[in-house]
């Protein structure tokens, strides 16, 4: 029996979809059975990000309305054996489909799939409640922006009360260069509001906006901090303990050579 | 003739013995009672041929002025759909709607005075955002308060935490009542009907704090 896990945030444009599909593909490099679904109806998004806009014939939608079988909506990426796309409708919206309804579909791909991870929409209404309906554990992602982690708070009370408890976080698109300078929040500020476990810390990486836009997922390159940082939860979520990056090997040489002559502050 | 109450809607008198009173619900026929009802038949059928087609398809939703008899009311009822033209849904007395009055509320408000002892509620965990708690006497939060969350207390507010979100004791008017925190950094902090916010500067708090009103401003000092 597979686990259904909800990415979510309240605030959009945090990385939920990029996290989904990143930690989707990592965990089938591990050798796991993933399948992807993205809840967003209406704005779908998680095709794109893993290449694989032109393959959809069928969509979510069409799944619940049994217009078609499972097989023949879920995608089989072919760089990645093992995952697997439920993609999202981009004519309806959100009421196309009921809590319900997701929670037979989740049930149904848990029995053949190791994991099942749902990318919820932003926001707090019929879109989150579909995505979290049939979720047995939330991951909430932010960035160390005052305003995500204000939303991130508001998800987590509510995922407390749809008795999805202890969601674990993930810190999105963090500079340390900014942290360091006082100019951004750290870690510890937010783990003090948010007050859950700490799952994964990505750093601000070029390279995922390069890799999004080719439609391959940044946890393919393991030399970028980025990647590895996905391929990090990925592992984390499959069982293994493994410390957290330092993302202070990030330093960019002119800095190194500052500190080298004791120029930096 | 009738009383010249109006009620809103327009008057045409067909002469001074039978009268049709528009109103938005429909049209009641005023008649004189001091006068036979033949009379009043004759003055109705006088005007059907100037003016029967004015009031083509009107409905008729009750009489003033003059009490029928039955006989009467299945006399003129006739007249009025078959000569008129007109739906007659009722020829009886018409009665306006009662207006709702409007109850004063009973002047039960007293202001919570518990605050030394008084009924008080107790929250334990952090209050995440978007929560609210409304007490009618002191709260006490076993947890944080953060940002997004308010609490609103009649009486005291007690926070075994950080103060991050917005907290309004005496929300019922009582000025003497406090808020304490062990981390003071509300987003707003209300007492009684006086506002006021954490400065913009400065690090924040160094350890717990009191916030209470002096001469109509809120003060807010060291507590331990």
């Amino acid at each position: 029996m597979g686990e259904v896990i909800v990415i979510t945030s309240g605030k959009g444009g945090v990385g939920k979809t990029t996290t989904t599909a990143n930690i989707g593909a990592g965990l089938a490099k591990l050798g796991k059975k993933v399948v992807v679904i993205d809840a967003d109806i209406g704005l779908r998004n998680l095709d794109v990000v893993l290449g694989l806009e032109n393959r959809i014939v069928y969509d979510i939608v069409d799944v619940v309305n049994e217009t078609c079988r499972m097989k023949q909506a879920l995608i089989k990426d072919k760089r990645f054996d093992g995952l697997f796309l439920l993609p999202a409708a981009q004519t309806k919206d959100k009421d196309s489909v009921t809590p319900e309804q997701m929670v037979s579909l989740t049930d149904s791909l848990k029995e053949t799939h190791d994991f099942v991870l749902v990318d919820c929409p932003a926001g707090i209404e019929r879109g989150f409640k579909n995505a979290i309906a049939g979720a047995d554990r939330a991951i909430v992602v932010t960035t160390p922006e005052i305003s995500a982690v204000r939303d991130a708070d508001r998800i987590i009370g509510l995922l407390e009360a749809a008795e999805l408890n202890d969601p674990t976080l993930i810190v999105n698109r963090i500079r340390i260069d900014m942290v360091k300078r006082g100019d951004m929040m750290n870690i510890e500020d937010m783990t003090d509001i948010l007050a859950i476990d700490l799952m994964g810390v990505v750093p601000d990486d070029e390279h995922v906006v390069i890799s999004t836009n080719r439609g391959e997922p940044a946890v393919n390159n393991g030399e970028t901090m980025s990647g590895q940082a996905f391929m990090n939860i990925s592992k984390r979520i499959a069982g293994e303990e493994i410390p957290f990056l330092d993302l202070d090997v990030q330093d960019r040489f002119m800095d190194r050579l500052k500190k080298l002559f004791n120029f930096s502050k | 003739m009738a009383s010249n109450r109006s009620l809103g809607g327009y008057r045409v008198g067909l002469n001074n013995l039978i009268e049709f009173k528009g109103t938005k619900k429909g049209i009641i026929i005023q008649m004189d009672e001091n006068v036979a009802f033949a009379a009043v038949v004759d003055a109705l059928n006088e005007k059907k041929d100037t003016s029967k087609n004015f009031f083509k398809g009107a409905k008729v939703i009750g009489t003033e002025g003059r009490s029928l008899l039955p006989k009467e009311e299945s006399i003129l009822a006739e007249i009025f759909s078959k000569e008129f033209g007109m739906l007659v849904t009722s020829m009886r007395p018409y009665v306006p709607p009662k207006r709702e009055e409007v109850k004063p509320k009973p002047v039960e408000n007293k202001m919570f005075d518990g605050l030394e002892e008084g009924i008080t509620k107790f929250v334990r965990g952090t209050l995440r955002s978007g929560r609210s708690i409304e007490f009618e006497g002191n709260v006490v939060v076993l947890g944080d308060i953060n940002p997004g969350a308010q609490v609103i207390a009649e009486g005291n507010i007690a926070v075994f935490g950080s103060l991050r979100g917005v907290a309004h004791a005496g929300a019922g008017g009582n000025e003497s009542a406090w808020v304490v925190a062990q981390r003071l950094q509300p987003t707003q902090l209300r007492i009684g009907s006086l506002i006021t916010r954490s400065p913009d500067d400065g690090d924040g708090p160094t350890g717990p704090e009191i916030a209470y009103v002096k001469d109509r401003n809120i003060m807010i000092e060291p507590y331990l």
